[in-house]
This record gives C-alpha cells, sequence and structure tokens, in this order.
C-alpha cells in the first residue's frame, strides 16, 4: 500500500494580526507514509508547530490541499474534523493541556467517552497502567510532577488507537530523564499500535530516531 | 464508529467534571441574577399581599359586605324596602365636604373636612377608636343641647381646639368630643382633600347642609344573610336600579380606587425591577464571558479530543443552567423572605391591610422574569464557545473571541428578548407602557453597547497619539480603556443602565414637583367654591366683584350623573368616566374660551332634545362619536341626550372644566347648586374666605395651595416609593462594577509589576488606575444624563403630557455618582497591584 496516510499539497498558512497578514508557511508539500516516524525540526518561528496544526486539522490552510487517511481536511466542516480527529488522530502537547479539573483517569477516558465506547474508563485504566501511573488514577494533574503529566497525555492521545499521532514538542518542558522516558514510550507505543507519528522537536537526537526528517526554515521546507 | 452516547448525558457528566473547580467564578452571576429576581419577588410579593389584605378586610374597609350609593340624593322608598327584604341590616351614611368653623369674627378659624354623618348602627363592620377612648354612641350623643362630633386629630391641631370646644358645621354647633384616631372603613374613602369628622345625620337637620341641590353622596351598608353570593345579588341590585343612579361596591373590591393606585404603583416598581433584572443581566453576562474565557484551554482540549460545537455548548449551558436555577432560588428566597422579615415594619407604615405571606404567583412571576433574563444573557457569551478553535490553545487568544455567534442564535435572543418583553406586558396592568418601558430598556442597553465599542475605539487611537506622549499616565490609563478587556462594556453597561434609571426617576420626580407645585399655581384658582345654592349667588358675585385682589371669578351651574348607558348599551370597560358619577354642567351658550373640535354647540335658546357636548380626549379615548346616545342618571332620573359635539377641555390648570355639558332645557327644574373659582392675589385670601364664610355658612371653600400641597404630599410618597426600587438598580449596577474591577485586578497586579520594573512610582500607577476609572464612570454617567433626559421627556411628553425642564442639578449629580461610584471601585481593586512585588509576579508568569 503506496499511498501515503498524509499527504500535503502546497500548503500555505497566512495569520492576521494586530501588524497586518503573517506568512507562517509558504508552498508546503509533503507526504508521510503509514507506519512511519516524521520529525519536523527548523528554527524557533520556522512554522514547526503550525504545520502539525494543519497537519491535524486544528488549523485550516490558507491554501493548498491536506488529506489524511483519504480525507481532504479543507473539505470538513469544524464538527467533520472534531469527529475525524476523536476517530482517527492522537495529539500531545508540549504544555500537556490535560483538563485541570479531571482526574487523569478521566482524562484519558475522555475522547474513548466522546467515541461513546462503554468500556471507556476500564480502557482508560489500562492504557495509564501500560505507561506507568496505575498508581495516580485519580489523582488531578496538579498533583502529578511534569513526566507524569505528559505520560498521562500520551496515554490520553494512543488510547483511542489512532492511526496519526501528532506530537508538538513533547519533552520540551521535561527534564532529560523524563523526556527520554516519555520519548521511549511514545516510540514503543506507537510502533505497538501501528500508528503513523509526526513530531515536532528540537532535539537532534530525537530527529535522529525518526524514519524521516523534515527541516523547516521561514515556512518553506528547506534542504538543510 | 461506536455507537453514540445521548449527549445531553454526555456533556452531563463532563460538566458535572468541570465544575470541580469550583463556583468562585460564579460568584457575581449569582449575585447579579440574585439581586434583580429578588427585587421583583419582593414588589410582587408586597403587592399580592396588599391584595389579599383588601380582599380579607373587605367587608371592614367598606363598611359591610356591600354598599349601595346614590349621588344627590337619598334612598328612595322602594330602594329601602329592597334592602329589607334582601339584607339583615343596613346601616346609612352621608358622605360629604363642608367647613369647620371654629371661633367668631375676626378669630374664627375655618378648614375643609370631610363630614361622615352616621345613623345609630354605623359602624356594622369593625369598631371605630377614639381619644379619649368610649363608645361612638356616646361621644356622638348631645351634651348641653349641643349634639357630639369627633374630629380628626389633624383638623383638631388646624384648628386650635380641644376636647370640649365648640364649633359649627353650616348652621349647627357641635362640641368635640374626641379626637379619631381609627376610623374602620377609611380605606374605602379614597384619597380626600379635608380630614375627616364624624356626626349623626340626625343632627344636621338644621345645618343647612343637605339642601337639594347639595352635592353629597348616601351610602347603605349592608350586611348580608351568611352565605349569599356577592355576584348574584349585586346582578340583582343593577337589574333593578341600574336607571336610578345606584353604584355598587361589595367586600370582593372594597376600593376598587386603592386596588388601582396599587396595581399601578406596582407596575412602576416592576418596571423598575426589571431595568434592574436587565443590569443584572449585564452582570450575568460579564460572569459568563470571564468564566468561559478561563476555560478557553479547556474547551480547546476538548474540541481537539473530538468534541463537536454542539457538545461544548452543552456541556456550558448545563453548568449555567444549574447555576442560574441556584441564583434564582437565592433570589425567590429573599425576595419572598424580605416582606415577612419586615412585616411588622410595612404592616404599621401602611394604612390599609396586608396580608404578610408567600405568595406563589409573584414568586413564579420572578422566577420567570429571572431564568428568562438569565438565558437572554448568558446565551451569547456561550454561543460564542463555537468560535473557540483547538488553535486557540497555541496562540494568546486566551479570552477574547472574536465575531458573531452563529444566526440561529442571534434568531433564539431576539425570540428571548420578545418573550421577556411580551411577558412583561401580559402580566402588566399598563401593557402599553410596559412595551414602551421595555423597548426603552432594551434601546438604552444598546445605545450604551454602541458608546462602549466608541469609547474603546477612540482610546484605542488615542492610546497611540502624539498628544498623549509626555504624560504616562493618562496614557496608560487611556490605552487600558481601549484595550482588549471587557472591562470598559462592563462598567458602562451596568453603571449607565442603573444611573439611567435613576436618573429618570429624579427628573420625573422633580418635572412633576414643579408642574404641581411651582407652574399649578400660577395658573391655578386660589379657591374653588362648591355649594352654592341659587338664591344665594347674588351675594356671592357682590362680595367679590369690587374686591380689589380679585383678579377672576368663574361660576358653572353643576350636577352630578351616573353614565348608565351608551346607546342603550350597559357600557364596559375600564374609563375612569365610567367609574362613579361625574361632575355636568349645563349652559346655553358655549363658555369663554371653548374650542369645539367637532361637531357644533346648540344655537342660543335650544329647547329641543336633550344634547351634550363632550370632553374630546375622554371621547376619543371611549370611542365615542356624533350621534352616540348617552344615558345619564341625575338625582335617580335618566336622561337620554345625543352627543352632538365634542370641545377641549384643559384639566391641568385646576380650573373648572367638565367632561359633559348638555343644553339647559336638558336639566330644566333638577336641583343643584353651583361653583366657583376665585382668583385672588394672596393679601386678600383670608379676608374672602372669612367673609364669605360668614355670609353663607352653607359654602364650602378648597383652598388649592392646600389641595396642591395634599398631592404633592402623595407623590413625594411615590417618588421615594420608586427611587427605592431604582436604588436597588444601582446596587446591582455597584455590583457589575466591582465584579469587573475584580476581573481585571489580575491583570493590572500584572501591569503594575512591569511598570515598577521600568521605573514607575507607586503614585503615577495609581493615577493611572483613576484616570481609567474617571474616564469610564464619565462617559457612563454622560450617557446616562442622556437617555435619563430622553426616557423623561417621553414619559412626561406622551403619558403624563406635561411639560420637560432639564434639572441640572439631578443631571450632574448623577454624572458626579456615576464617576464617584467607578472611582471607588477601581481604588479598592488597586490596593494589591500597588502592594505586590514585582519579581514575584514576573517569575510567576515565566
Amino acid at each position: 500500500m503506496n499511498t501515503p496516510i498524509l499527504s500535503l499539497k502546497q500548503v500555505s498558512l497566512t495569520l492576521k494580526g494586530n501588524a497586518g497578514a503573517i506568512k507562517i508557511l509558504r508552498d508546503i508539500s509533503l507526504d508521510i507514509k503509514a507506519g512511519s516516524t516524521l520529525g519536523l525540526v527548523g528554527p524557533s518561528g520556522s512554522g514547526k508547530s503550525s504545520l502539525l496544526m494543519v497537519m491535524g486539522g486544528l488549523e485550516p490552510a490558507t491554501s493548498g490541499q491536506v488529506r489524511a487517511l483519504g480525507h481532504d481536511l479543507g473539505a470538513m466542516n469544524e464538527d467533520e474534523l472534531a469527529i475525524f480527529r476523536r476517530d482517527n488522530m492522537g495529539v500531545i502537547f508540549q504544555s500537556f493541556h490535560l483538563i485541570p479539573t479531571m482526574t487523569i483517569l478521566e482524562n484519558v477516558a475522555t475522547p474513548l467517552e466522546l467515541r461513546g465506547e462503554k468500556d471507556a474508563f476500564d480502557r482508560a485504566a489500562a492504557e495509564l497502567a501500560t505507561v506507568g501511573l496505575q498508581q495516580r488514577l485519580h489523582h488531578y494533574p496538579s498533583q502529578l510532577s511534569g513526566g507524569e503529566q505528559q505520560r498521562a497525555a500520551l496515554a490520553r492521545a494512543l488510547a483511542p488507537r489512532p492511526r496519526l499521532l501528532l506530537a508538538d514538542e513533547p519533552t520540551g518542558n521535561l527534564d532529560q530523564a523524563n523526556g527520554d522516558a516519555v520519548i521511549d514510550l511514545l516510540f514503543s507505543l506507537s510502533q505497538k499500535t501501528g500508528a503513523t507519528v509526526v513530531m515536532v522537536t528540537h532535539s537532534r537526537e530525537l530527529a535522529a530516531r525518526c524514519d524521516t526528517t523534515v527541516r523547516l526554515r521561514d515556512g518553506r521546507i528547506s534542504a538543510a | 464508529m461506536n455507537k453514540t452516547v445521548p449527549s445531553w448525558r454526555l456533556a452531563a457528566r463532563i460538566a458535572r467534571r468541570d465544575l470541580r473547580g469550583g463556583f468562585k467564578a460564579f460568584r457575581l452571576f449569582l449575585i447579579c441574577l440574585a439581586l434583580g429576581v429578588a427585587a421583583i419577588a419582593a414588589i410582587g410579593s408586597v403587592r399580592e399581599g396588599i391584595n389579599a389584605g383588601l380582599q380579607r378586610e373587605g367587608a371592614a374597609m367598606l363598611g359591610g359586605q356591600a354598599e349601595m350609593s346614590f349621588t344627590y340624593r337619598f334612598a328612595s322608598d322602594v330602594e329601602r324596602a329592597w334592602m329589607a327584604q334582601n339584607a339583615t341590616s343596613a346601616s346609612e351614611i352621608v358622605d360629604f365636604r363642608s367647613m369647620v368653623v371654629a371661633g367668631v369674627g375676626d378669630t374664627s378659624r375655618r378648614a375643609l373636612t370631610q363630614v361622615k354623618a352616621v345613623d345609630d348602627l354605623y359602624p356594622l363592620v369593625g369598631a371605630v377608636k377614639l381619644a379619649p377612648n368610649m363608645p361612638l354612641a356616646l361621644a356622638l350623643a348631645a351634651k348641653n343641647g349641643r349634639p357630639g362630633a369627633v374630629l380628626d386629630g389633624a383638623l383638631i391641631n388646624r384648628l386650635n381646639l380641644k376636647v370640649g370646644d365648640v364649633f359649627t358645621l353650616g348652621l349647627q354647633e357641635f362640641y368635640l368630643a374626641a379626637a379619631l384616631i381609627f376610623e374602620p372603613d377609611a380605606a374605602a374613602g379614597g384619597i380626600s382633600l379635608g380630614p375627616r369628622s364624624i356626626v349623626l345625620t340626625k343632627d344636621l337637620a338644621d345645618a343647612g347642609l343637605l339642601a337639594p341641590g347639595t352635592l353629597f353622596t348616601s351610602k347603605y351598608r349592608l350586611a348580608l344573610p351568611p352565605d349569599v353570593d356577592l355576584a348574584e345579588i349585586e346582578a340583582k341590585a343593577m337589574d333593578a336600579f341600574r336607571d336610578t343612579g345606584l353604584g355598587w361596591h361589595d367586600a370582593r373590591r372594597a376600593s376598587p380606587g386603592l386596588e388601582r393606585f396599587v396595581s399601578r404603583l406596582s407596575a412602576f416598581l416592576v418596571l423598575v425591577g426589571l431595568a434592574g433584572l436587565a443590569v443584572g443581566g449585564v452582570g450575568v453576562s460579564s460572569a459568563v464571558r470571564a468564566y468561559l474565557a478561563q476555560k478557553t484551554a479547556t474547551i480547546a482540549v476538548l474540541r481537539t479530543l473530538g468534541a463537536t460545537r454542539g457538545l461544548v455548548f452543552q456541556i456550558y449551558a448545563l453548568q449555567i443552567l444549574l447555576l442560574g436555577l441556584i441564583g434564582l432560588a437565592i433570589g425567590l428566597v429573599v425576595g419572598g423572605g424580605l416582606p415577612m422579615v419586615f412585616g411588622p415594619i410595612i404592616t404599621a407604615t401602611l394604612p390599609f391591610p396586608i396580608e404578610i405571606t408567600i405568595f406563589p404567583s409573584a414568586l413564579a412571576e420572578a422566577g420567570l422574569y429571572g431564568f428568562l433574563t438569565a438565558v437572554l444573557f448568558a446565551l451569547w457569551p456561550l454561543a460564542k464557545t463555537e468560535n473557540i478553535q483547538p488553535a486557540a490553545l497555541f496562540r494568546a487568544a486566551f479570552g477574547t473571541v472574536d465575531g458573531l455567534p452563529r444566526r440561529l442564535y442571534l434568531l433564539i435572543t431576539a425570540a428571548l428578548t420578545a418573550a421577556l418583553i411580551g411577558t412583561a406586558a401580559t402580566l402588566s396592568p399598563v401593557p402599553t407602557l410596559t412595551l414602551y418601558a421595555a423597548g426603552g430598556i432594551m434601546a438604552a442597553i444598546l445605545v450604551l453597547v454602541l458608546v462602549a465599542a466608541g469609547l474603546r475605539a477612540l482610546a484605542h487611537r488615542l492610546g497611540r497619539s502624539r498628544a498623549l506622549r509626555g504624560f504616562p499616565a493618562l496614557r496608560l490609563a487611556v490605552s487600558a480603556v481601549g484595550g482588549p478587556q471587557e472591562e470598559a462594556r462592563a462598567v458602562i453597561l451596568s453603571l449607565g443602565l442603573g444611573l439611567t434609571v435613576l436618573a429618570t426617576v429624579g427628573q420625573i420626580d422633580s418635572n412633576l414637583r414643579d408642574a404641581i407645585a411651582r407652574d399649578l399655581p400660577k395658573v391655578a384658582p386660589s379657591y374653588f367654591y362648591i355649594d352654592i345654592q341659587n338664591n344665594q349667588l347674588d351675594g356671592f358675585l357682590n362680595r367679590l366683584q369690587n374686591d380689589p385682589t380679585v383678579s377672576k371669578v368663574q361660576i358653572a351651574p353643576m350636577l352630578r350623573g351616573l353614565i348608565t348607558r351608551i346607546n342603550g348599551q350597559v357600557p364596559d370597560g375600564e374609563h375612569w368616566v365610567f367609574n362613579g358619577d361625574r361632575g355636568l354642567t349645563y349652559s346655553d351658550l358655549p363658555p369663554e374660551n371653548t374650542v369645539i373640535t367637532k361637531g357644533a354647540w346648540w344655537p342660543a335658546g335650544y329647547a329641543g332634545p336633550p344634547q351634550i357636548s363632550f370632553a374630546a380626549e375622554e371621547a376619543a379615548e371611549m370611542g365615542l362619536n356624533l350621534g352616540d346616545t348617552l344615558t345619564v342618571n341625575i338625582l335617580g332620573r335618566d336622561i337620554n341626550a345625543t352627543i352632538t359635539s365634542f370641545r377641549e377641555v384643559d384639566f391641568s390648570t385646576a380650573g373648572i372644566g367638565f367632561v359633559m355639558a348638555m343644553n339647559p332645557g336638558a336639566l330644566a327644574g333638577a336641583p343643584h347648586t353651583s361653583i366657583a373659582t376665585v382668583y385672588a392675589d394672596t393679601a386678600g385670601e383670608a379676608a374672602i374666605e372669612r367673609d364669605l364664610a360668614a355670609l353663607f355658612p352653607n359654602i364650602t371653600a378648597i383652598r388649592v395651595r392646600d389641595a396642591i400641597e395634599r398631592v404633592t404630599g402623595i407623590l413625594s410618597a411615590m417618588a421615594s416609593a420608586i427611587a427605592y426600587g431604582a436604588g436597588v438598580t444601582l446596587v446591582t449596577g455597584f455590583v457589575v462594577l466591582i465584579g469587573a474591577a475584580a476581573a481585571t485586578e489580575n491583570a493590572r497586579v500584572y501591569e503594575a509589576a512591569i511598570l515598577k520594573t521600568l521605573g514607575a512610582t507607586r503614585l503615577r500607577i495609581l493615577a493611572s488606575f483613576a484616570l481609567r476609572s474617571v474616564i469610564l464612570g464619565t462617559a457612563a454617567g454622560i450617557v446616562a444624563l442622556f437617555s435619563g433626559s430622553l426616557a423623561t421627556w417621553a414619559l412626561l411628553r406622551f403619558v403624563m403630557e406635561v411639560d420637560f425642564t432639564l434639572n441640572w442639578a439631578v443631571s450632574l449629580g448623577i454624572v458626579m455618582a456615576g464617576v464617584l461610584v467607578t472611582l471607588l471601585a477601581g481604588m479598592f481593586f488597586a490596593w494589591r497591584p500597588l502592594a505586590t512585588n514585582p519579581a514575584q509576579i514576573l517569575r510567576a508568569r515565566d
């Protein structure tokens, strides 16, 4: 099967700010194979996170086409995108973004509940056990360390068995030890589930672990 | 795709978890909603309590289970026989105005009194209280050849009398037996110009006060057999005596006039309460907006995880619905409970009965208003959660969600607004006024929103202009006003609306007082004289004609009649012209300054069938046309007259004005008296009153200035009540103001930390905060000045038909109040920013 799981064709993103229009991405064309890992690298402000958001349908492209799992994301409305993400994608953020008023068990169960899974909480508990948080199920994010929060976020992203996992600097707010632990988990679990991983990172070592690396500079894919 | 869980259940689960963050963010929401609902609930409870009290005490207030009344005459034999047949007892009362005279010659004192001449059975229900304490019968019994009388304390003081002193009513001397402390049927009599005096009817036989044509009302209070149906017996009485001029009241509505007064006053108070609820709604909207701003990250995460916009809306709608119900409950408990807490004071203060208890209908009304308001004002910020993009997690967009909600929500907003206004109009006894007032409130909100937006835009530009360079405190203040936060709108809306209501109430009060107490005396006569017998007219005019202090005398014959039919049909409707008998006159020629608007006056010497010239404005209100036939019962006799003209009648000058004028032939032979208005200099008034009283003891003089004072006093009491209601609006506005200041406190802390780091002194930072408050308060005050003045002009011009004058003292007071209140709130929340260590704040932000 040679059809890419994610395909971008001449995608551009321009945002309107107080100082006028800002071109974030310029004519990005990219194909990502299913089951592979892709590292997005580049200096700060090169558009890495924005490209990740466009890939996930979290930010609509200004022009060009984004196809994920054979679906044109640009042709979907807000709710269709939300449902598509629910059924096919997982997202991990640098700042974790766990919902503060929910326990980590509830956080992980939420995407499963959104899909109407009756055993959402059982599966969530199992997923948290996989990342080593079985003793902290009923704790709130504020009661966890940074590393533990990111592991919980990883569990939440992987619990629905997404085909595509998007990670935005998942170790950006973690120390080396925790960061390594999270990355090891991320790679092993995604391999186990067969998910395609697209990861934004500043780390050369992390980028080297990916099957492919794409470098961005000034919103464009750079050769060097 | 897995089976979909019913979304409300899922939304409820997620909503419950999300609320673990606590209700702190909803404090403002709860307070604003509870205040508005409590005010309306309290007003409604007092209104229902008064109505219940009037119903419960109806018989006591009326002085019997039913009352039959006749104007100008006593009941006929046939009517008395009917009473004997249908009632277990009947007590006769004669009610009329007269003059009490104490002393003789130059030292005599006179005062207007409302005389109640009674029989031995009075009172049928309840008891009269006197000081010294004694039975009424004993007080009215003759002593030393003079019959006894009781007078109201105010009359005794005015005439400088003491118990045992002698005074005259007409030609009859009485001695003062006791002061009247309590009269059980006082409230049913309505507002009178003169304090009460009570005598026995038989003792007036030689007083010369009840001659034919004299203006008096006879009332027959009936005690009825048990289990009699009041509606049935009323129908029976009207069938028998409608065409003899019978007036009927019974315990179901002992005092329709009082009921109307209470109903109108509470309608005004509810309108003011609705304005308060609108201000509360602004607070609700601000609170919901602030709460959802804190939840932007959570909402963005949920959207990232796959929650649809609809689900997000449901989650937060459920939370707000729950909090709304809590706010409503608090408001209803407070509003329903307040009258019970202050029950003893209210009962002691009101001159009529009130029942102090919980009235579910009043609470339901307040609850409905509160619910609609909460939903209306929460909907917009709630709907805008749909505009929160997941990408908000990656951009500094927290707290600002641009764009309008979807069209569906705009339609729902319009529908809710219509429902709220429609409900208010339906439940109000003055629906048209309610519609206008509600429209006015909506318009005021719109104007305030536009002003806030305009001020923000102006401040945004001004903050960057060169003009403010070198004035850092002012530039910071202006930039803050024009910044992205919602403080400007919340302050201007909440305070502006509260001040607008207060400005409107204050201006209406001052304009009405001016119209009555200042302008009216310039055009009003000095005296109204009534009960001038025909054979006294020449003597009356002789006394006045050569008096240099008298500028004008107007005289007109007067009778009183009851309109019993229009075009042969019993009139239905609540127009004031039908409420009891009306004064009418006759004249061969049109009186001076008569303006006929339609039709024609009868020719001089006309001797044909009866014709009526009717007041044009009242005719229009009643739907009368030229050619209509009115049946007017005068002294028990029906006169059928055709309306042949309409004319302008201006009642506002307090001069002579009759709704109905007939040709002389229509009233030939009917016993009647004349009334007169006398326009005189103040210097001559006392002599005129003394001389005329000496010449004609039966004539009653009403000093117009006294009447004006009485009316002004009543207006003041009403204005005070309405001002208290407006005060609640202002308190709610202040709460919203505090909420807005509190919501921006953290931003000010951060701002102050940076400024201190850059070298700004605390004084300069404080000055910036103060200027910000002054700018917002001034804007709110100025809008209130204009919108309050406009509302006042509209109400005075179209409802009360009084000229409008801008009261600068009230207006400037309002603006200053706006500035002061905003400044106080701003300064209260300036302490923490000024006191905080910059390093602490900036480190926490990294």
